[in-house]
């Protein structure tokens, strides 16, 4: 029993300090936004736009006279303003926004509209959304298990050529971003060699049957993926070698090696397990950065997830999605960080309560 | 563990791969040094003005390429006012001043120009009758335009010109070729027309004429012809004619600064408070430690987004918000353990009981046993920045009157080089872009070795 209380206490006191780290992102971003006062202008403006087209659907509205509409409409609008809170201080303003805000309260957009013809910014990015973790999520669990067996091959013989060779191509595509070599990759798998498609998730027409869409939709994902796993993976078998080799210089490791136990029951019980834990921590880091790098490689690929949603609306210059995005990003890491967590608890001892 | 700034150096030049880092970078800086000797004007007031650029051809690959080639692609060729044989005359009974000019064009490329521009100058606004004739090497004589041309700079487009177009559909049949189905002035100008399908260049000298009339004795014209190749420059040219040499060379002292600066503002503030936190302790410590927590869970990039979209930024501003966006980081957790631990220390105990104040023994006893992981650190992460840089150029962000590499990687992909092989226009700015990366990671990797000795390679 001890075991579940310890791992609750340790899990809410996680998402307690998530949630605070939430709000703290989504209030920088508001304040950010709001210095030059764009939010206080995009509300009004939408509230303005509520207003008259409502009013257009009154009947009687056309006959009646000019000045008496302008009338009419600032009336309900100064009581709008009021209603929403928009005439109080700044700082009272953007509580209020920082609550719109994390209830994915995120208003209109400007230009941009969602397949289904919505113009809300929490339609527009949810729709998106699932692309975003349909490549990025297959494209890290796959780099994440390459990149762990490569490491632990890599710790067996360290100095050996294998482990010198991947650890330069380790260190090499370490600095080198995964939207780089998207376009090189681009430029030589789509254009010289004629491979695979230059991006977009289905073909144009889309193929009707649900078989050929589905083979559609992989033949589309296969360079993504290729590039996030080629790119990703040497610098975590790079982290987890590192790892298993000073596990593997600890006396536990030597003691049980001098006992004659079989090499392989050492490198499971022995090793991998206790490198577990740390191996969970650094890929939180690397996680939080290669979410953030989705956003470039998906411009690059044209792929339809929230990266190209965010190209689309810097082009467009459209700020509530701009906006509405960087909150959703807070979102995405905390939850991230949260499953780690999660992961981190059961396979810690000290956390799940076994000892 | 090793310390101090000697062993700093020692370690990046006895290593193979610091002394391989530090010798790309010299090559890099020394790009940039030929960059100012090289491009004597300022080029960030020159690099979007279209003029500027307007006598190189477009989208030219490097002329090196052809080294590798069997066939050899056209330089460009341009003739100045001062190679045209010029004479002027001027027919009392008529009233008629009379100025021809004539140019020769010695032509032995295997391939085509890909545009022919001729440029007119004249002194006099009453209207000159200009006529421009093209003589091949065979004899061959093509009418290519009749114009009245007024006062100034009058460019004539030779490549895009109906009757240029018609002049040469009249020389054909006049002897007795039938006329391809479409005519391009720029190609059959420059093949036999006795065999206008065998699309082989006429190699030999060939001559451009100009014959001019105007009513007024003092009125003169001058021209000059641009014969654009098909290669130019170390480095080629992109959809705005512009020489991407100069662009790339002064990417590279941009991205370096860049990189550099951003790099060593974050590492030694990060590993400053890291310190100030260690050494302080209590609740300066728990608030210090909990504010780098959520400043490695921001969204770092969105947040940068948003600021860059509402506030047009330069890459100075948006320097300075990356090091506010990352006073805390890694950095902070990794040099708070490592002070904790320096802090234990008999020698700082020392310094304590004789009384050494606070500031000294931070100063002097703790922060320099952590230059050099603060070294490593900025060694380390001048790659991520410059590709931050690009990054935003990508995102269509970045500053729009620089050439950094960023910004001309973002222009050629938008320009579609990648969808249409236009290599030069990527792979150039993208391999200096990958060897600065490369060249930080050695010299890096030769410091890890000093920062970790744990993981010294056995």
């Amino acid at each position: 029993m001890s075991g579940a209380t310890a791992m609750l206490r340790y899990l809410a006191k996680r998402a307690a300090f998530l949630l605070g780290t939430l709000v703290i992102a989504t209030y920088i971003t508001i304040l950010i936004a709001n210095a030059g006062g764009l939010i206080d202008e995009i509300l009004s403006a939408q509230i303005k736009y509520d207003i008259t087209t409502n009013l257009a659907r009154t009947p009687g509205w056309s006959q009646l006279p000019e000045n008496e509409k302008t009338r009419i409409i600032n009336e309900r609008f100064e009581s709008a303003i009021k209603a929403k809170g928009l005439d109080k201080p700044f700082l009272e303003r953007t509580i209020y926004y920082l609550i719109d805000a994390l209830t994915l309260n995120l208003g209109r957009a400007l230009f941009i509209t969602s397949a289904s013809g919505s113009k809300r910014v929490v339609d527009i990015i949810l729709e998106r959304l699932p692309l975003t973790v349909l490549l990025f999520t297959t494209g890290t669990i796959l780099y994440s298990i390459v990149g762990l067996f490569i490491g632990l091959y890599m710790a067996r013989r360290p100095g050996g050529p294998f482990d010198r060779l991947f650890s330069v191509f380790a260190i090499v595509t370490q600095v080198i971003p995964p939207w780089f070599f998207g376009i090189l990759f681009i430029m030589v798998f789509a254009y010289y060699l004629g491979l695979v498609p230059f991006g977009g998730i289905v073909s144009v027409p889309p193929p009707q049957d649900a078989l050929g869409y589905f083979l559609d939709v992989l033949y589309h994902m296969a360079l993504p993926l290729f590039t996030w796993v080629f790119s990703l993976f040497g610098a975590w078998a790079y982290i987890a070698r590192n790892l298993m080799i000073q596990i593997a210089e600890e006396d536990f490791v030597v003691t049980a090696r001098a006992k004659g136990l079989p090499e392989n029951v050492l490198m499971r019980r022995y090793i991998l397990r206790p490198s577990l834990p740390p191996i969970v921590t650094s890929i939180s880091l690397s996680l939080i950065a290669s979410w953030q790098g989705a956003i470039i490689t998906e411009t690059i690929f044209n792929w339809p997830g929230l990266g190209s949603l965010y190209s689309q609306a810097i082009s467009a210059l459209d700020a509530p999605v701009v906006i509405g995005l960087a909150v959703v990003y807070a979102y995405l890491l905390v939850a991230t960080i949260l499953v780690l967590d999660l992961t981190y608890g059961f396979m810690d001892p000290r956390i799940r309560g076994v000892a | 563990m090793a310390g101090g700034s000697r062993d700093i150096v020692d370690a990046i030049f006895r290593s193979k791969s610091g002394l391989a880092g530090v010798l790309i970078l010299m090559v890099i800086l020394g790009l940039s040094i030929v960059a100012l000797i090289y491009v004597p004007f300022d080029v960030s007031s020159k690099w979007n003005d279209i003029t500027f650029w307007q006598l190189n051809p477009r989208l030219a690959p490097p002329s090196w390429i052809n080294i590798f080639l069997n066939k050899k692609l056209p330089e460009t060729v341009i003739i100045g006012e001062k190679d045209f044989i010029k004479y002027e005359y001027y027919v009392e009974t008529a009233g008629l001043k009379y100025v021809t000019l004539e140019a020769k064009l010695d032509y032995s490329y295997d391939e085509y120009p890909s545009e022919i521009i001729a440029m007119l100058y004249v002194n006099d606004s009453s209207g000159m009758l200009v006529t421009l004739k093209w003589i091949q090497p065979n004899g061959i004589e093509i009418p290519l335009c009749r114009l009245i041309v007024g006062h100034g700079v009058t460019p004539i487009y030779i490549g895009n010109r109906k009757d240029v177009q018609e002049g040469l559909m009249n020389t054909m049949v006049k002897l007795g070729i039938v006329p391809p189905g479409t005519i391009k002035p720029e190609v059959l100008l420059f093949s036999d027309l006795n065999h206008p399908n065998s699309f082989e260049v006429l190699k030999g000298i060939y001559r451009f004429k100009i014959d001019a009339a105007i009513p007024n004795r003092n009125a003169t014209i001058d021209s000059k012809l641009i014969v654009y190749g098909k290669v130019y420059g170390l480095a080629g040219t992109d959809s705005k004619r512009r020489d991407l040499f100069i662009g790339v060379v002064w990417g590279a002292p941009v991205a370096l600064a860049f990189g550099l600066t951003t790099a060593i503002l974050t590492s030694f503030i990060q590993t400053l408070l890291g310190t100030l936190s260690a050494w302080y302790g209590g609740l300066v410590d728990e608030v210090f430690q909990r504010i780098t927590d959520i400043y490695m869970i921001l969204p770092f990039l969105p947040i940068l987004i948003t600021i860059s979209v509402i506030y047009k930024i330069n890459i100075w501003t948006l320097l300075a918000i990356v090091v506010a966006l990352s006073v805390f980081g890694s950095a902070t957790k990794t040099a708070r353990s490592m002070a904790l631990q320096i802090m234990s220390e008999p020698y700082v105990e020392a310094a304590v009981s004789y009384g050494a104040s606070r500031r000294r023994i931070m100063l002097l006893y703790i922060l320099p046993r952590l230059l050099p992981y603060t070294m490593a650190n900025i060694v380390l992460s001048v790659p991520s920045y410059v590709f931050l840089e690009a990054a935003l150029s990508l995102l269509g962000l970045g500053d729009p009157t620089m050439p950094t590499w960023g910004k001309i990687i973002s222009d050629a992909f938008e320009g579609g080089a990648v969808i249409h092989g236009l290599w030069w226009w990527v792979l150039i700015p993208s391999t200096l872009i990958i060897m600065t990366a490369i060249a930080f990671a050695l010299i890096g990797l030769a410091l890890d070795k000093v920062v970790n000795p744990r993981l010294r390679e056995r």
